[in-house]
């Protein structure tokens, strides 16, 4: 089928298609990026919490919009290049422009990345670190749940899948759980029997557990069909209920026998077993008992929850009283380098806005600058680099004081959420863009040839989508970095 | 680089004239802006002290404004497209100004101070 008007404007539209086409596209897509931008004004204005204001490295957002600008440059010259009949010019700017769209993903991941990497702990009364957990490794326990001298493990056939034998080791070389590795776990079965715990005995295990309970359901239905023949016979229906008990039972204990009970409980044989768990695959945890989400029971001791953390900021204006913060319980040597820097930084303020300076006690603005110690700004560059990174340095923060605890990703705080949202909607937008900008190019060549007036058509409607994702971030990024 | 200006296919490339040279510098004048508008926008919001936060963000989204102008009048040609894609873009934006100004609802709430204040 030949689509009309691809090169020659239709008499009505006084435009081709495809331009139409992609105006009622972009129409939509500024919908539907209206809507998220609404989404951030709501957010923003009714923030119940101190919106991040600066907070973003200006940087590489900067170099992102250079990039995308230079972009736009590109694109529309090489559409400018088409029409001028000029082939060479038009694969310079496309390239160019692909080479643009692949730095600004690089620069974005790059950025994604070391968010990923920075966590953030608030403390019950309101305090907040940022930092980096310290990486889980011989000498340390990272920010994982240390439960001890494990002398048994409960076995749900149901819903456990065994996920802490999965020995596989993630980008930082880390395990999922440590374990003795002194070979196989060998556990002693309520039968008394020696079980080497691995996925295939587990899944042997399921099966003739799902095998036996399929044969006590046959028999019951059995029962059930011999009772309805015998109905109105008293004597008989007693009989087979006197059978069917002495079936059951026999049935329940030939299940012991083998183990093939819902609720399996192993213990350890030889040396008691250490766990390192991730809290994100811990359902719930107490002194003497840890739960996996996945239903298997540890018992044992709790050894330490704390989370091993060095940090680069301490923030306390949701904390009511900075000077009795829990934060000065890890870092007493800082609190009168923070009070001093709250002291002159709010004086500060009164100075520059004396209108403000009756309420600057309430001034977010104010309590920005003054309750927000960020090391890398205010301490020694050595004393803030040796804070963030140097093992002597680490704190142990327990879970207990605990408020929330999490990297910088959507589930920091609607910011957050926002943030990674638009930005990545928008990276998805910069791949679709440069797929499309890239076909062109490469099948460009023969289109030229044939026609180069439906490639120049084809090139203003990729260039006119390049555009509209530029002018997305030209307002995120002075949305995100800057204000 | 093949810089001919022959047109491979026949067709004749005067229909629609353009002169490469004169739109390339003038693409790179309105790149050249762009970026000229990027630093004055991050200028203001570090360096320029307005007085009030809400004034150094009202200035640096109008900035952002007159650059997405740049691009759609100059980049999209919209300085010189035809009516219906005036018409289709002028019912988006009434769309898109009724969306930005939808958090407004929040000040019919009865309760005097409706957003919550930290």
């Amino acid at each position: 089928m030949e689509i009309p008007y691809t090169v020659n404007a239709r008499p009505d539209t006084g435009l081709y298609n495809a331009k139409v086409g992609i105006w009622l596209f972009l129409a939509s897509e500024v919908m539907l990026f209206g809507g998220l931008f609404s989404s951030y004004v709501f957010l923003r204005i009714g923030a119940d919490f101190p919106w991040p204001f600066h907070e973003l490295k200006v940087k590489p957002g900067f170099i992102n919009t250079m990039v995308l600008i230079a972009s736009s440059v590109s694109v529309v010259a090489a559409w400018a290049a088409v029409k001028a009949r000029r082939f060479g010019w038009f694969q310079f700017n496309m390239i160019f422009t692909l080479c643009c769209a692949l730095g600004f993903m690089g620069i974005k991941g790059y950025e994604y990345y070391h968010k990923f990497q920075h966590y953030s702990f608030e403390f019950t009364d309101g305090s907040v670190i940022n930092g980096h957990p310290i990486h889980a490794d011989e000498k340390n326990h990272g920010d994982r749940i240390v439960f001890g001298e494990v002398k048994s493990i409960v076995i749900d056939l149901r819903n456990s899948n065994l996920e802490f034998l999965d020995q596989r080791r993630d980008k930082k070389g880390e395990l999922p759980y440590a374990m003795p590795a002194n070979g196989d776990l060998k556990f002693k079965s309520p039968s008394g029997k020696e079980v080497v715990l691995s996925k295939d005995w587990l899944k042997a295990q399921k099966r003739k557990w799902l095998d036996a309970a399929g044969e006590l359901s046959r028999m019951v239905t059995a029962y059930e069909i011999e009772k309805a023949a015998n109905k109105g016979n008293d004597e008989a229906l007693a009989a087979i209920n006197a059978k069917l008990d002495e079936a059951n039972k026999v049935a329940i204990e030939k299940a012991k026998a083998e183990d093939l009970t819902q609720s399996l409980k192993l213990d350890v044989v030889g040396e008691p077993l250490l766990f390192l768990a991730k809290e994100s695959s811990v359902a719930k945890y107490g002194q003497a008992e840890m739960s996996f989400k996945d239903s298997t029971v540890l018992q044992g001791k709790l050894e330490t929850d704390a989370i091993e953390f060095n940090a680069d900021l301490i923030d306390l204006r949701k904390n009511k009283d900075a000077e009795k913060a829990l934060v000065w319980k890890y870092y007493p040597d800082l609190k009168d380098d923070f009070l001093r820097h709250r002291d002159e930084k709010s004086e500060e303020f009164k100075k520059k806005y004396p209108k403000r300076a009756g309420t600057a006690d309430a001034d977010p603005d104010n309590l920005r600058e003054s309750l927000r110690f960020e090391f890398e700004e205010v301490l020694p560059e050595e004393h803030a680099h040796k804070l963030l990174h140097d093992h002597s340095m680490t704190v142990s923060l327990p879970r207990s004081e605990k408020r929330f605890y999490s990297n910088f990703t959507p589930a920091l705080s609607p910011y957050y959420a926002i943030y990674f949202l638009m930005t990545g909607l928008h990276g998805l937008h910069v791949i679709g863009g440069a797929i499309v900008l890239g076909w062109f190019l490469i099948t460009g060549k023969k289109m030229y040839r044939e026609n180069p007036e439906h490639l120049a058509n084809r090139v203003e409607v990729g260039g006119l989508f390049w555009h509209f994702v530029d002018l997305v971030w030209i307002f995120l990024f002075p949305l995100y970095y800057l204000m | 680089m093949d810089s001919s200006h022959d047109d491979p296919s026949g067709h004749d490339s005067h229909d629609h004239p353009i002169d490469f040279g004169k739109a390339i510098r003038t693409y790179l004048m309105v790149g050249g802006a762009l970026i000229l508008g990027t630093i004055i926008t991050v200028f203001v919001a570090y360096k320029v002290d307005l007085g009030d936060i809400h004034l150094n963000i009202a200035l640096g989204l109008l900035i952002a404004t007159v650059k997405v102008s740049l691009v759609g009048l100059i980049f999209m040609h919209l300085n010189h497209e035809r009516g219906l894609i005036y018409k289709t873009l002028l019912f988006t934006m009434i769309f898109f100004a009724a969306m930005m100004f939808l958090f407004c609802l929040a000040y019919l709430d009865p309760i005097k101070d409706s957003f919550f204040k930290p």
